[in-house]
C-alpha cells in the first residue's frame, strides 16, 4: 500500500481540503470531457464511502473514468476484467502452498486495492459477482477461514453494459442496492466529442496526469463530509420524496429506510463537493437520480423510457416544503 | 506509542488568542514572582508561536519533561517551598507556559484556557485591590472570547466573540452576586491559605530607640482609617493611641507585652462628650488596636485594654479589620496611683545622660513647682535651638545628652524621650505613648485618612490630683506639625518647590478621590465578612440568618436565577428557522411576481428570476445565497440578517 502522503503534512484546514477536491474535479475534467456532472458525482460517491456502478454503452469512457479517478486520487488500482469463467479466487486471491516453507501462504488477488474496476461485472457468474458484492459491504474476504481487512479506503467501481445483451448476468435488484450510485456517462456533446477526435490520446495523457491528493487526504475529506449539517427543512423534503417513491403508481417499489440514509449520504457529499455550507435541496436533486434510480422498481405500464426519467419525474412532483 | 508532534498552522488563527488569555491572566503575578519566570514564560510563548508560524515540529518528550523537572526544581529552590500563594502561583505560572510546547490540539488549548482562570484566581489569594474587579471582568472576558475564537472558526468575527462573551458574563453577573452575598461567610475559614511572609509587617515596632519612626515617616501608606458618627475631632485632639512605653534602659524605650488588665479601664474618668467612630485598620501583623485618645468601649471581639489603657487583640491583625469605638477626648485618668508605681514610672538607669539628668534637677529647683517644672521645660524646648528634621544626625552613648545638648535636631521621638528623661529625673512618673496624630480628611469619603507618616510619640506624666496628662514635646517645638499633617506639610513644599501649586493640587485631588473609592471598596465589598453578612441579611428581613437558611436560599435563589435567565433567553431566543428563513423568501417570490414551480430549488428558480430581469441579478444571488445558507446551510443567524436585510431592501 503506498502513502504518498504523510499525517504529519496533511493540510486540514478547511480551505485546503476544498482545494483538493477541486483540484481532481479539474483534473478529470481535462480527460473525461463534458462530464462534469458524472464526474462530481463519482466524486462525491467516493466522499460518501460509496461505491460507484456506472452502466452504459462500451467506448463510452466507463473504464477511463475509473482509471483517472485512481490516478488523481493518488488511489492504488486494479482492474479486475470480469468474464464468464471468473471464479471467486481470481477476486480474493488464493492459499498457495510452498515447498520450501511447507507451509501454505496467501497470495493476495487484486481486491486488495484501494480503487478497483470491475469491468463488465454483469459477464461473469453470480457466484463471481456475490465474491466481490461480498467484499464491498464487509471492507474484508474470508479464505480459507481467515479473515482479511481490505485497504482503506476502498472503492469499487463496477462498469455493467446494459442487460438486454446475450450472455451476461445482469445483477439482482439486492445486490443493486451495494451501490451508492449508478451513473449512466451517456454520449458526449458535439464539441467534447470533436475535441475527443482531434485531441491527443486519452490513454497517453492519463499516464501524465498527477496525483492532486492520497489515501490519507481522502479519509480526511470523508471525515469532513460527515460534517456537513443536513437541517431539519432537508429532512422534510427528503421524506417528502422517499414518500412520493412508495405511493406513486408508476412506481412499484419505492425507496427504502436504507435507500433513504443513502439519498442524505450522497447529498453530503455532493454538497461537500459543491461547497454548500449545508446539504441544500439541489444537492437531492442532483444525486437524486443516481441514488434512486437503480434502486426503484417501475410499474409495469410505466410511461417512463428510463429510471432517468422517472427520477426527474418524482422531482417534478414533490413540492419543496 | 509516540504522539505526533508535528504542528499544521490550523491553530494559527484561535492560538494567538489563547496566548492573550495566558498573558492576561499571568500580568498580576509578574510583580511577585522570580524574573526567571517570567522569562521562561514570555519564551515559552513566543517559541509556540513561532512552531505555529513556520509549522514546526513540537519539542520531544524527553525535553519538555527536562524542562518540567528544571522549573520544578527552580521553584522549589527558589521559594525553597512549594505550599502556599508564592510558589503555588509560581509553579501554576511556568507549568502553563510549559503546557503550551505540547499543546498541539484543541483540547490542549481547553486545558490552557482553564489554567488561565486559575491563574487569574490566585492572583487574588495575593491581595485584593480596588483594580482587581476591573481586571477580573476583563481578563475573563478575553479568556471567554478565546474559547469561544477556538470554536468559533472562520464563520465568527472577533467582535461578534466579544460580544457573545460579554453576554455569558452578563448572564452570570446575577449568580455571582447572590452567590457572593448569599454564601456563608465563615469568621474561620475551611482553607487557610498560607499568608505571603514576603511582606514586611508595617506599623509601629514595641520598643523605642532613636530613628525608628523616620523609616515610617516616609510611608505615604494608609494605616487606617476613620469615618466619625459626628463631627470630627479638632486636629489637636487626634491623638491615636497605640502602645504604651515604660520602660527606659538609657538608649531604648520598651513596653509589656499586651497584657490583660481589668482595672484599667474604670480608672479613666470620661469628661467632655463621646466622640464615636469607625476605624478601618489595614493588617499590621501586630497586636495593637488603634483608638482616639482616649477609648472607652470598643465592638471588636476578643480586644482588651492593657494596664496602660492601650488596646491590643488577643492575635494579630494580619487582616484588614473594621471596628467601633467610643472615646472621650477630655479625660481623666488613674488620679490614684500607688507610690510603688510612682516609682517605678520615675525609674532612670543609673549613671545614663548625666547632663540631662543634673540640668532636669536644675531647673526644677529654680521652677519651685512640678507644674511650673513642665512649663520651664516645654519652654526650653521652644525658644532655644531646636529643629525639627526627618533625619536627625546619628546619636552615639548617652543619646539624650547628645541631642539635648550637642545635635538639638530630632523629631517626635528625640523630644519625647528627651522630655521624659528630664521629667524621671525629677520623679515625676511619666510614660511615652506611641500611636499616630492628625491624618487628612478625605472630602470625597468623609472619612479622615492616617497615613504611616503620621505615627508619633508624645509622653503622658503624672501630676498630684491630675492624673496622667498629655503632654507632646513636639509641639512645643514644631506647633505646625502638630496643627497640620505631615502629608500636607510635604506636599504643599513640594508645589512650592516646582512652582506650580495647581497641578499638585489636582493631584492630591485625585489622590483623595482614589481613596474614598478604595475606602467604600474596603467597607462594602472586602470587609464583607460573617458580621457584615449577618447584619446585611436581617436588613434584608431574614431573621436569624443561620447556615442552613443562608444555604437554602442560596440554592432557591441560584436555582430561580438560573430558570429566569433561561426562560428570557427562550422568550428572546429566536431561531431563523425554517419558518422564519422560509417566510422571508416566500415575500421574496411574491415581490418577484413568478410562481416558483413544484420541485423547482431556489437555485434554479433564481435563474428564471435572473432571466426574467425583474429583479438585479447580484440582488437575486445574494437573497438565494443567503437564503439557502440560512435554512439549509451553517449561516445560522448572520445569514439569517443577511437575508432580511436583503429582503427589506428590495421594494
Amino acid at each position: 500500500m503506498q502513502r504518498s502522503t504523510t499525517l504529519e503534512s496533511l493540510p486540514t484546514g478547511r480551505s485546503a481540503q476544498r482545494e483538493v477536491v477541486e483540484r481532481a474535479r479539474q483534473s478529470l475534467g481535462t480527460i473525461i470531457l463534458g462530464k462534469d456532472e458524472q464526474i462530481s458525482l463519482a466524486i462525491a460517491c467516493l466522499l460518501a464511502r460509496g461505491h460507484l456502478l456506472i452502466e452504459d454503452l462500451p467506448g463510452l469512457g466507463k473504464t477511463m473514468l475509473a482509471q483517472s479517478l485512481a490516478r488523481v486520487l493518488g488511489l492504488s488500482f486494479r482492474r479486475i476484467q470480469f468474464t464468464s469463467d471468473l471464479l471467486p479466487a481470481d477476486i480474493v486471491g488464493v492459499s498457495v502452498f510452498r515447498q520450501e516453507s511447507g507451509e501454505f501462504e496467501f497470495q493476495p488477488g487484486p481486491v486488495f486495492s484501494q480503487l478497483i474496476l470491475a469491468d463488465e461485472v454483469n459477464r461473469a457468474t453470480p457466484k463471481a459477482q456475490s465474491a466481490l458484492l461480498e467484499a464491498m459491504e464487509e471492507q474484508q474476504v474470508s479464505v480459507d477461514g481467515n479473515t482479511r481487512k481490505l485497504p482503506t479506503p476502498f472503492f469499487v467501481v463496477a462498469t455493467q453494459n446494459p442487460g438486454d445483451q446475450i450472455g451476461t448476468f445482469p445483477l439482482p435488484e439486492s445486490q443493486l442496492d451495494r451501490f451508492l450510485m449508478r451513473v449512466e456517462i451517456g454520449y458526449p456533446d458535439a464539441e467534447s466529442e470533436r475535441e475527443l477526435i482531434a485531441g491527443e490520446d486519452r490513454r497517453s495523457m492519463l499516464r501524465e496526469i498527477e496525483a492532486v491528493t492520497g489515501p490519507d487526504m481522502l479519509i480526511a475529506l470523508q471525515e469532513a463530509v460527515r460534517e456537513v449539517p443536513v437541517k431539519d427543512a432537508l429532512i422534510s423534503y427528503v421524506q417528502a420524496l422517499v414518500l412520493h417513491t412508495r405511493e406513486s403508481a408508476d412506481i412499484d417499489i419505492g425507496l427504502s429506510p436504507r435507500g433513504a440514509q443513502a439519498l442524505v449520504a450522497a447529498a453530503r457529499a455532493y454538497a461537500y463537493v459543491e461547497n454548500h455550507s449545508g446539504v441544500y435541496p439541489d444537492d437531492v436533486q442532483a444525486v437524486f437520480a443516481a441514488v434512486a434510480g437503480h434502486r426503484l422498481k417501475p410499474a409495469g405500464s410505466t410511461r417512463f423510457r428510463s429510471p432517468a426519467e422517472l427520477c426527474q419525474h418524482v422531482l417534478d412532483s414533490v413540492a419543496i416544503p | 506509542m509516540t504522539r505526533p508532534r508535528g504542528t499544521d498552522g490550523s491553530l494559527l488563527s484561535s492560538l494567538p488568542w489563547t496566548l492573550s488569555a495566558l498573558i492576561v491572566a499571568m500580568a498580576p503575578h509578574i510583580p511577585f514572582i522570580p524574573i526567571w519566570i517570567t522569562v521562561i514564560f514570555v519564551s515559552c510563548v513566543v517559541w509556540r508561536y513561532v512552531i505555529e508560524r513556520r509549522r514546526g515540529v513540537l519539542p520531544s518528550p524527553w525535553l519538555r519533561g527536562a524542562l518540567a523537572l528544571g522549573c520544578f526544581l527552580g521553584v522549589l529552590a527558589t521559594y525553597s517551598s512549594i505550599s502556599g500563594v508564592g510558589p503555588g502561583s509560581a509553579l501554576l505560572a511556568v507549568m502553563a507556559a510549559l503546557k503550551l510546547l505540547e499543546t498541539r490540539k484543541r483540547r490542549d488549548q481547553f486545558v490552557l484556557l482553564f489554567l488561565s482562570i486559575f491563574l487569574v484566581m490566585s492572583s487574588l489569594l495575593r491581595e485584593q485591590f480596588l483594580w482587581s474587579l476591573p481586571y477580573l471582568v476583563v481578563s475573563m472576558l478575553i479568556i471567554m472570547s478565546a474559547w469561544l475564537r477556538m470554536s468559533a472558526g472562520e464563520s465568527q468575527t472577533a467582535r461578534q466573540s466579544f460580544m457573545t462573551g460579554g453576554r455569558l458574563m452578563l448572564y452570570a453577573a446575577p449568580l455571582a452576586i447572590v452567590m457572593w452575598v448569599f454564601f456563608p461567610r465563615l469568621s474561620t475559614p475551611f482553607w487557610a491559605v498560607p499568608i505571603d511572609t514576603s511582606r514586611a509587617t508595617s506599623g509601629l515596632s514595641d520598643t523605642m530607640s532613636p530613628g525608628d519612626i523616620s523609616e515610617l515617616s516616609m510611608s505615604d501608606e494608609v494605616a487606617f482609617r476613620v469615618s466619625f458618627d459626628g463631627d470630627v475631632p479638632a486636629a489637636r485632639d487626634r491623638y491615636w493611641r497605640g502602645l504604651v512605653l515604660t520602660r527606659f534602659n538609657g538608649r531604648t524605650w520598651s513596653g509589656r507585652e499586651p497584657s490583660i488588665s481589668r482595672s484599667s479601664r474604670e480608672q479613666i474618668q470620661a469628661l467632655g462628650e463621646r466622640v464615636d467612630y469607625e476605624i478601618t485598620l489595614e493588617p499590621t501583623r501586630q497586636q495593637w488596636v488603634f483608638a482616639l485618645d482616649m477609648p472607652y468601649a470598643w465592638s471588636l471581639p476578643r480586644t482588651f485594654m492593657g494596664p496602660q489603657q492601650q488596646l491590643a487583640r488577643t492575635t494579630p491583625i494580619d487582616q484588614r479589620i473594621a471596628y467601633e469605638v467610643t472615646s472621650y477626648t477630655d479625660f481623666r485618668v488613674e488620679t490614684d496611683l500607688s507610690s510603688l508605681y510612682r516609682n517605678w514610672y520615675s525609674e532612670l538607669p543609673a549613671g545614663s545622660n548625666p547632663r540631662t539628668v543634673e540640668l532636669a534637677r536644675e531647673m526644677r529647683a529654680a521652677a519651685g513647682s512640678d507644674q511650673a517644672f513642665v512649663n520651664a521645660v516645654l519652654q526650653k524646648l521652644h525658644e532655644e535651638e531646636y529643629y525639627y528634621t526627618l533625619e536627625p544626625p546619628p546619636l552615639g552613648r548617652n543619646p539624650v545628652d547628645r541631642f539635648l545638648f550637642d545635635t538639638r535636631r530630632g523629631f517626635c521621638e528625640h523630644y519625647a524621650s528627651a522630655f521624659s528623661v528630664m521629667m524621671r529625673s525629677v520623679n515625676i512618673p511619666t510614660r511615652i505613648v506611641l500611636g499616630y496624630h492628625g491624618g487628612e480628611l478625605n472630602p470625597m469619603g468623609g472619612h479622615l485618612i492616617v497615613r504611616q507618616s503620621d505615627a508619633h510619640a508624645w509622653t503622658e506624666i503624672w501630676l498630684e490630683g491630675i492624673g496622667w496628662h498629655r503632654v507632646d514635646p513636639t509641639a512645643a517645638v514644631a506647633p505646625e506639625r502638630i496643627e497640620m499633617s505631615a502629608s500636607d506639610a510635604a506636599f504643599d513644599g513640594i508645589g512650592e518647590a516646582w512652582g506650580f501649586a495647581a497641578p499638585s493640587r489636582l493631584l492630591h485631588q485625585m489622590t483623595l478621590t482614589w481613596d474614598a473609592l478604595n475606602a467604600k471598596w474596603n467597607d462594602w465589598i472586602l470587609g464583607y465578612g460573617p458580621e457584615t453578612q449577618n447584619s446585611f441579611l436581617k436588613w434584608l428581613g431574614m431573621e436569624d440568618p443561620t447556615w442552613r437558611k443562608m444555604m437554602l436560599t442560596l440554592v432557591g435563589l441560584v436555582v430561580g436565577l438560573i430558570m429566569l435567565i433561561s426562560v428570557l433567553l427562550m422568550i428572546r431566543y429566536r431561531p431563523p428557522a425554517k419558518d422564519e428563513a422560509a417566510i422571508l423568501y416566500q415575500r421574496f417570490v411574491k415581490k418577484v411576481g413568478l410562481e416558483p414551480e413544484t420541485g423547482e430549488t431556489a437555485q434554479v428558480f433564481a435563474l428564471r428570476v435572473r432571466d426574467s430581469g425583474q429583479v438585479q441579478p447580484e440582488k437575486v444571488d445574494t437573497i438565494t445565497d443567503a437564503y439557502l445558507d440560512a435554512r439549509y446551510g451553517s449561516g445560522g443567524e448572520a445569514a439569517f440578517a443577511r437575508l432580511k436585510e436583503a429582503v427589506s431592501a428590495m421594494r
